[in-house]
């Protein structure tokens, strides 16, 4: 009975060698995941009171508060959609899908991974920002179930996005556009109600404003309201991703 | 003299016609480059101060203008690199000279739309009034020029494509974030204030500001001085030209 390739104990099987093979894959890209989340995460924190100037306590705990969101993004963005499409270059994903193991089971340990790949940056980020500024967080238990989804998310999203474009020169030139867009007009170093009332309405369908509320209210009290909103719009987006990489990883050629 | 404008002529004509399908592209990121940076650093504040907003508009075109030499340049070498086709370029018969100066002359043009656009944009985000001297003239030409010349010493002087790319990249990087360009210098912690006497970014930015504002705001440091400012500028051109001429004429 060694031959049954179905079922929850073979897809299991599966995902466990699957996770060691890409484990064993992903450790070379740690530092660099490591580097570009401090860079964007505390950089922009740091580099963002440098501009603002005298920062009042709550200014500036709005951006420490903030700095994990963009290492979190930037992970998703630019860690995961650069580890995609230089596969897609090599070739490999043909190859992991030639592999004896459930597709699903490639996709969700590439997916576990990644999204634990990113949480090192995350608390690197916050103990240097919140170190520069001289602040203590109040964190709540939150805070794990908030990286993991926001990591999640990103990571689902960044993954999908890549494999549906297919071109990694697209990909990659919509992703430098992408971030920079991200970095300075998304509502995660500032209130929401600063935009124009239809960038905040754009900013109320995409996930980045709900991953700044969701992790923001894992670390402070007081300043966010109506979490449950955030969470449920991050799990939207989470089950999206997740729709369309079935999709494109699941189809014929 | 006849033969080098010549030369100058035709490195213009390659440049333009090697980068056609870059230039549009560089010439919008630029734009969005200033005009973004302008109006998205203005969310940060709550209330933003006249001085703040007058820092910003007239900081993001410098970077506007060194950003294609400084970054666009070593990313191209570096991919000439990798594809073979440096050695042809450096063995063209032309002057080294003429073929940096056209190369400049392409980066100043690119630039003077998005730095137009930038300043326009500040002006009426944020009900700005700008006092435009002449002075306006050398100091852009200077701070596009010694943009473009430390891109080239990157550029020829960093010989492994990824390591140039790296710097480049690293480069911009202290630019926006750790240079008093769009901020005053007093916002920085000591240390970084006093770097930035030194190096060439702050600097570019007192001497664009001076003559955008008729000298009224500098840089916010205490002992930074326009005169001063242009001799760092201009000690950091002739470095860099050295650095190029070096790296171009020595023997491998």
């Amino acid at each position: 009975m060694d031959d049954v390739r179905r079922g929850p104990r073979y897809w299991l099987s599966s995902y466990a060698a699957m996770l060691r093979f890409d484990v064993a894959a992903q450790r070379n890209w740690l530092p660099m995941f490591l580097l570009m989340q401090i860079m964007f995460g505390a950089g922009m924190a740091i580099i963002y009171g440098f501009y603002i100037g005298h920062l009042s306590r709550a200014a500036a705990l709005y951006l420490v508060s903030g700095s994990p969101a963009l290492a979190v993004l930037t992970a998703g963005l630019i860690g995961v959609v650069m580890m995609v499409t230089e596969r897609q270059q090599a070739g490999t994903w043909d190859f992991i899908w030639s592999l004896p193991a459930p597709r699903s089971a490639a996709v969700a340990s590439t997916f576990t991974v990644l999204t634990l790949l990113s949480v090192p940056g995350i608390v690197v980020t916050l103990v240097l920002a919140a170190w520069r500024y001289g602040l203590t967080l109040s964190v709540s238990p939150a805070v794990v179930p908030a990286v993991l989804l926001s990591s999640l998310m990103a990571t689902s999203v960044g993954f999908a996005m890549a494999q549906l474009i297919g071109k990694p020169v697209v990909t990659n030139a919509l992703v430098n556009a992408l971030i920079f867009v991200m970095l300075i007009f998304s509502p995660v170093q500032f209130p929401i109600s600063r935009l124009p009332l239809w960038l905040a309405d754009v900013h109320r369908v995409l996930p980045v404003y709900y991953l700044g509320q969701v992790v923001r209210s894992s670390l402070t009290t007081g300043i966010v309201t109506n979490t449950a909103l955030s969470y449920v719009m991050l799990s939207a987006w989470t089950v999206v991703a997740w729709a369309g990489t079935a999709w494109v990883v699941g189809r014929r050629r | 003299m006849a033969a080098w404008a010549r030369s100058y002529r035709r490195m213009v004509a390659w440049d333009l016609a090697d980068l056609r399908l870059y230039l549009p592209v560089l010439s919008a990121v630029l734009v969005l480059q200033g005009a973004g940076f302008v109006l998205g650093i203005g969310l940060l504040f709550s209330n933003m101060p006249e001085s703040a907003a007058l820092f910003l508009t007239t900081g993001a075109p410098v970077m506007n203008l060194v950003t294609a030499g400084l970054i666009f340049e070593p990313q191209l070498v570096a991919e000439q690199r990798i594809r073979g086709s440096y050695e042809f370029i450096q063995s063209l018969p032309v002057p080294r000279s003429a073929s940096a100066l056209a190369w400049y002359s392409v980066a100043q043009v690119i630039a003077l739309p998005a730095v137009i656009l930038t300043l326009l944009t500040g002006v009426v985000r944020y009900h700005l009034h700008l006092a435009v001297t002449p002075v306006i003239v050398p100091a852009v030409v200077l701070t596009c020029l010694t943009g473009v010349l430390i891109g080239l010493a990157v550029a020829h002087g960093v010989t492994a494509p990824m390591v140039a790319n790296l710097v480049s990249v690293v480069m911009i990087f202290v630019m926006t974030g750790f240079s008093p360009v769009a901020f005053p210098a007093s916002q920085l912690p000591g240390w970084l204030q006093t770097a930035n006497q030194w190096l060439p970014f702050g600097s570019m930015a007192a001497i664009v500001r001076s003559a955008l504002t008729n000298g009224a705001l500098t840089n916010g440091a205490l002992t930074t001085s326009v005169p001063r400012a242009y001799l760092v500028v201009g000690v950091w051109a002739v470095a860099a030209a050295l650095v190029v001429a070096w790296a171009q004429g020595r023997r491998r």
